[in-house]
């Protein structure tokens, strides 16, 4: 990221040095900049490379309204994201095996989460190409998924710091749990 | 798809007291409850799933008060992937979100009040 934001400070200099206004977008900075004398900079072309995105950002505006005119030209439906469905079913799923420690719902939900950062990038190479609804549940699936991830973990913390204050021994043992809690209060 | 529902039907049905009969005798020991004798987050939830299978809602909430909204949220999240509802996503987060918050706010209070042991 740091990398990416280096390069992007340099474009916003040269704007105000040639007095652009702020809001242009990437697009027209990284044509100014091949117009002015520096076109072989490594950051001209990372400079393009981070402006393919607002470029695909710019085209779905008509694929909402009439990407359906494309897609039914091509044959194809809109596609399903590949894990949508099983990253919601995991993120439900994670916060139901809070038994164990919390270390199974701790899994689930770090696959949950890979599983759903994979899909967001495919989802944003090309917008028109997935469905909207599998889209929503993928995030919903990830809200699920982190909330599950943090409540796994402070049960984790929870266990970890009722070992450390009693040790194993008065863990296991009931009686002395019991008195132990009972000085406690 | 009938026949199916029918025969799920018939077996909850004819054979509902040795379903929940055996149900209630091979309850699952929580690994952290039998270890520390000190209830977990989840404990709870099968003692209240088998008063609801009896019909006992009141004491299905006392046992565990999430179990009837998390059965919800997997039979909505399950009609959702089914049919696709128009903002089933968002409601499906709203529910998990009050799920964990009853889980949570359980746990703390049976903490408040020494239910724990």
């Amino acid at each position: 990221m740091s990398e990416e934001q280096f390069p992007g400070e340099e474009p916003k200099k040269n704007e105000q040095e040639g007095g652009l206004s702020p809001e242009t977008n990437p697009e027209s900075a990284s044509l100014k900049n091949e117009g002015t004398t520096m076109p072989v900079e490594p950051s001209t072309t990372s400079q393009q490379g981070t402006g393919f995105p607002p470029n695909n950002g710019g085209f779905p505006p008509p694929p909402n309204n009439g990407g359906g005119f494309n897609n039914g030209g091509f044959g194809g439906m809109q596609q399903t994201l590949p894990n949508a469905t099983i990253v919601l079913v995991l993120g439900i799923l994670s916060i139901l095996t809070c038994c164990c420690y919390g270390i199974i719902g701790l899994i689930l939900g770090i696959v949950a989460l890979v599983l759903s950062k994979k899909d967001r990038e495919l989802y944003a190479a090309n917008i028109g190409a997935y469905t909207e609804s599998s889209f929503k549940n993928l995030n919903a699936g990830r809200v699920c998924a982190i909330i599950g991830l943090i409540l796994n973990i402070l049960y984790l913390l929870l266990c970890i710091v009722l070992v450390a204050m009693f040790g194993f021994a008065a863990l296991s043992d009931q009686d002395a749990m019991r008195e132990a809690l009972q000085n406690m209060q | 798809m009938k026949l199916k529902l029918f025969l799920i039907l018939s077996v909850f049905l004819t054979e509902n007291k040795g379903f929940i009969h055996w149900l209630e005798h091979n309850l699952l020991t929580c690994p952290f409850k039998s270890y520390t004798g000190l209830d977990c987050p989840g404990c709870g939830i099968q003692r209240s799933f088998v008063a609801l299978m009896k019909g006992d809602l009141v004491s299905s909430f006392k046992l565990y008060p999430a179990t009837i909204p998390i059965l919800g949220l997997l039979l909505f999240a399950a009609a959702h992937l089914k049919f696709d509802f128009k903002n089933g996503a968002f409601f499906i987060k709203m529910l998990y979100i009050g799920v964990t918050l009853i889980i949570v706010i359980n746990y703390i209070f049976k903490i408040f009040t020494n239910q724990l042991i």
